[in-house]
């Protein structure tokens, strides 16, 4: 659909949409990139590139909620002034070491 | 009008006395009689003139919203309306118990929670909380989450399409709380993934680990240094440990300041 005259000067004031311009003006609609374009105007699926969605094994068992009893007051991380805190490599390196190292 | 209605229906009547006999129906071969017999043709309309109103106005006094029905009998009045019936005696419509729709609403018997229901829940998970989660749990918890916004939209979407009232609060307090808990599993899966490839980088270059692939993976270096000596006191330890054992059974009656306990 393309304005008529009379609409054309009032649709100049809006943002540009794809429906206006003969080619040139792509705009997305939001869902990613699932592949590439052939030269020949064809699209190649790139599966790597397409989301999947994986159901864990263990919903239907699953007893926990997205909430926590009141009761028990929030806790916090100590990091004992590491001020890479819970990102620190060091740190996951001698934990690993200490629970895991030996297996 | 100057002539009345008797004078001027006696005037047509003069005027055109064969009307009926004019008209004869080519379509309906039956009704044409063979040549020389005496034709007798019925007329096109079955609607005799004088049913009409003196305007010609063929719907004049037909009115749906006073229900005065046609003014030419039609086929179906002959059939009896039907009677509705009653809305406590229609057939209930089966539903499937295990259907999964059912998992968009918190309770089967209303659409939607009370305020005082949605209201009715905990706190979000805080990030040290689920620090301690595995994979596995940390999954299906978003999952869970998951489930628990699309049921609060759908509510929210009913509750505005019944314009049900009271609720709106809530329900937006209750998905606050559910996408803080999401936040804390993204925040932790970060975290996991960053300080697990900051540490991998170090174990490129720690002399403790080996990453080739041939021989143990981590040979901790404290183990070969300072634990023979800490073994040896330990060994120190133990045989003290055992004469004290030893020494009550042959003198109970020993004082306890005396022997000095082994573990002050």
């Amino acid at each position: 659909m393309k304005p008529t005259q009379a609409l054309w000067k009032r649709v100049a004031r809006h943002a540009l949409s794809t429906k206006q311009t003969n080619k040139g003006y792509y705009k997305g609609t939001g869902t990613g990139s699932m592949g590439r374009h052939t030269p020949h105007g064809g699209y190649i699926i790139e599966w790597d590139k397409v989301r999947t969605y994986v159901v864990p094994k263990n919903l239907k068992d699953f007893k926990l909620t997205p909430f926590v009893t009141k009761k028990i007051k929030p806790t916090k991380g100590r990091f004992e002034n590491d001020p890479k805190g819970a990102m620190s490599g060091e740190a996951y390196l001698a934990r690993w070491k200490s629970e895991n190292g030996e297996d | 009008m100057s002539t009345s209605t008797s004078v001027r229906l006696a005037i047509r009547r003069l005027l055109h006395p064969n009307r009926s006999a004019r008209i004869s129906p080519s379509f309906l071969p039956s009704l044409i009689a063979p040549p020389g017999s005496v034709t007798r043709c019925t007329p096109f309309s079955t609607t005799s003139p004088s049913s009409y109103p003196r305007d010609n106005n063929p719907d004049r006094g037909v009115s749906s919203m006073r229900r005065s029905g046609p003014r030419q009998p039609l086929s179906i009045s002959k059939t009896a309306l039907p009677k509705p019936v009653e809305v406590s005696k229609l057939p209930k419509v089966i539903v499937d118990e295990n259907h999964g729709l059912w998992q968009f609403f918190h309770k089967r018997d209303k659409p939607m929670n009370t305020p005082t229901e949605d209201d009715a829940h905990g706190r979000p998970w805080t990030v040290e909380e689920l620090r301690g989660k595995s994979w596995e749990d940390l999954h299906a918890l978003w999952w869970v989450c998951c489930k628990e916004r699309n049921i609060i939209a759908t509510e929210a979407f009913e509750r505005k399409r019944l314009e049900a009232g009271y609720g709106e609060a809530e329900s937006k307090a209750r998905d606050l709380a559910v996408r803080r808990t999401q936040r804390g599993i993204k925040q932790v899966l970060t975290e996991r993934y960053y300080s697990w490839s900051d540490a991998e980088a170090l174990a490129q270059k720690d002399p403790e680990i080996d990453l080739s692939g041939d021989g143990p993976l981590y040979t901790p270096s404290y183990f070969e240094d300072q634990a023979s000596e800490e073994l040896e006191e330990l060994e120190e330890e133990l045989e003290e440990l055992q004469e004290v054992a030893q020494a009550p059974e042959l003198a109970p009656e020993t004082k306890p300041g005396e022997k000095p306990s082994p573990n002050a």
